[in-house]
């Protein structure tokens, strides 16, 4: 298999900034809570759309203001972006995103609501926006791309006994490929690292690296010491808990198993773009559609959902791949579930072929297959907030 | 993470790492069955809970992945059902 691991493994399109998209969606993203109705209404009338709508608020202060921005940006300049309608509330809103859309180099329409007058005319004009965008979009050219270009988002859900020797464990072989091939891979939920501090030792690239791994931890673990509370029933979630699952560590020993034996190459904060390839560290919060909103927005093209029992999270911008270990799951949820890796149980497949399979997942959905998630339009865009809102 | 492989022998019942003090249960249609170490277990336990394979005192560590995943809350029994009940 390490012969053909430069290879290309689908087309897809290459941004302005070198990125490679394994989509080219025309989005239609209300910046703020205000025009969500509008724009999905506009979005619904038009085929092909994708509807972003996240609940953006107004009022938010320091750095929970400063990653909404940051964010909104991240969402517009995302790889998997072919063209988007960007839409807010007020005229110096829409100015001040007309500057940031500036700097990133695919057809953008920016609008104000506003500037319109009623609301059927204002979806009309939204709904005229993303024709014209879809027209600007079709036929672009696509370019084959191998492993090196992709970022992938490692996630977990759901999680059980199987996800431990499942669906993880394959992910963690196929990063170990990936990662070998000059790819990036990102694993995030601050949470899930708990009881696992000897792993991020002694699978980091430096003490420095491990030690900015280990003080998103520390944090992690103060917070939640310091009101008293047993979060036992939060995390592990009662599903955990009913799936076997009793402590924090043991699914924490699960959930490494995704990082396979590559070593982080660095910590990131929710929603930054690694520097560089390699294997990366995302503090977020362990809400599946949260984390999994800081990885794609940290520039993830396509997300690895290693699942136990079933979660329906995805993320709309980056397809989301559902493997799943479970006997029971795979036979209650077979339209939610991308990839069946159960064999490993029986001994009928081993981990090197169910990271093949994952290959070659990647391969289809590359070349255009839609992945369940997709089909349902499944998924959210969430941001931690920290602060309470003015 | 190097994750090795299940051994096929140890399948329905899986114990991952040599020193663990539980193994996870991946039959529930077994009952009383005897497992990898001779051990027989309760029946009813659920497909992916715990079972001890050995007798655990109260206090005592609890080895999963080779690693401790928490500590016995109450003394548990050889073949015992290991879960939220017992271990914290």
């Amino acid at each position: 298999m390490s012969t053909t691991l430069h290879d290309p493994i689908g087309k897809g399109w290459r941004r302005a900034d070198g990125r490679i998209g394994v989509r080219n969606h025309v989005i239609a993203f209300s910046t703020v809570a205000l025009t969500d109705r509008v724009t999905a209404l506009a979005a619904a009338q038009v085929s092909g759309v994708l509807p972003i709508t996240p609940a953006f608020q107004r009022g938010l202060r320091g750095d929970d203001a400063t990653l909404q921005e940051e964010m909104i940006k991240a969402i517009i300049a995302h790889p998997n972006v072919g063209a988007a309608l960007v839409v807010t509330h007020d005229r110096s809103s829409a100015d001040r995103l007309q500057a940031v859309c500036s700097e990133v180099e695919k057809p953008i329409f920016v609008v104000a609501l506003m500037a319109q007058r009623g609301m059927q005319a204002a979806q009309e004009s939204l709904t005229t926006k993303l024709r014209s965008l879809l027209d600007a979009t079709a036929g672009q050219s696509k370019s084959e791309f191998n492993l090196s270009n992709l970022t992938v988002a490692l996630e977990c859900g759901g999680s059980d006994a199987t996800s431990a020797l499942c669906a993880n464990p394959a992910i963690g072989r196929f990063v170990d490929l990936l990662i070998e091939a000059g790819g990036t891979a990102i694993v995030s939920e601050t949470a899930e690292f708990l009881g696992g501090e000897d792993v991020v030792r002694a699978q980091s690239k430096t003490p420095q690296i491990a030690d900015a791994i280990l003080a998103h931890l520390s944090a992690e673990e103060a917070m939640m010491n310091s009101d008293g509370t047993d979060y036992r029933g939060v995390n592990p979630t009662q599903e955990n808990i009913e799936a076997g699952l009793s402590t924090l560590t043991e699914k924490t020993m699960g959930a490494l198993c995704k990082i396979g034996t590559s070593r982080f190459a660095g910590a990131l904060n929710f929603g930054e773009r690694p520097k560089g390839k390699g294997l990366f560290f995302m503090n977020t919060p362990f809400f599946s559609p949260t984390s999994l909103t800081g990885m794609v927005l940290g520039g993830a093209q396509v997300s690895l959902f290693a699942m136990g029992v079933f979660n329906p999270s995805g993320l709309p911008l980056a397809p989301t791949i559902k493997i799943c270990g479970n006997p029971k799951t795979l036979s209650d949820w077979p339209d939610a579930i991308d990839l069946d890796v159960s064999d490993v149980i029986s001994g009928k497949s081993r981990y090197d072929e169910a990271a093949d399979e994952i290959r070659m997942a990647m391969r289809r959905i590359s070349e255009g297959q839609m992945t369940c998630a997709e089909k349902l339009q499944e998924g959210q865009i969430i941001l931690p907030i920290t602060q309470a809102p003015l | 993470m190097s994750n090795p492989d299940p051994s096929p022998d140890l399948r329905l019942s899986l114990k991952t790492q040599g020193g663990d003090n539980v193994a996870t249960v991946l039959d529930d249609l077994l009952d009383c069955t005897a497992i990898a170490g001779g051990v027989t277990i309760d029946q009813g336990i659920p497909f992916g809970h715990k079972v001890a394979l050995v007798s655990i005192s109260k206090g005592e560590a609890i080895l999963k992945y080779g690693v401790v995943i928490g500590h016995a809350k109450t003394a548990i029994r050889e073949g015992e059902h290991v879960h939220v009940h017992n271990i914290a």
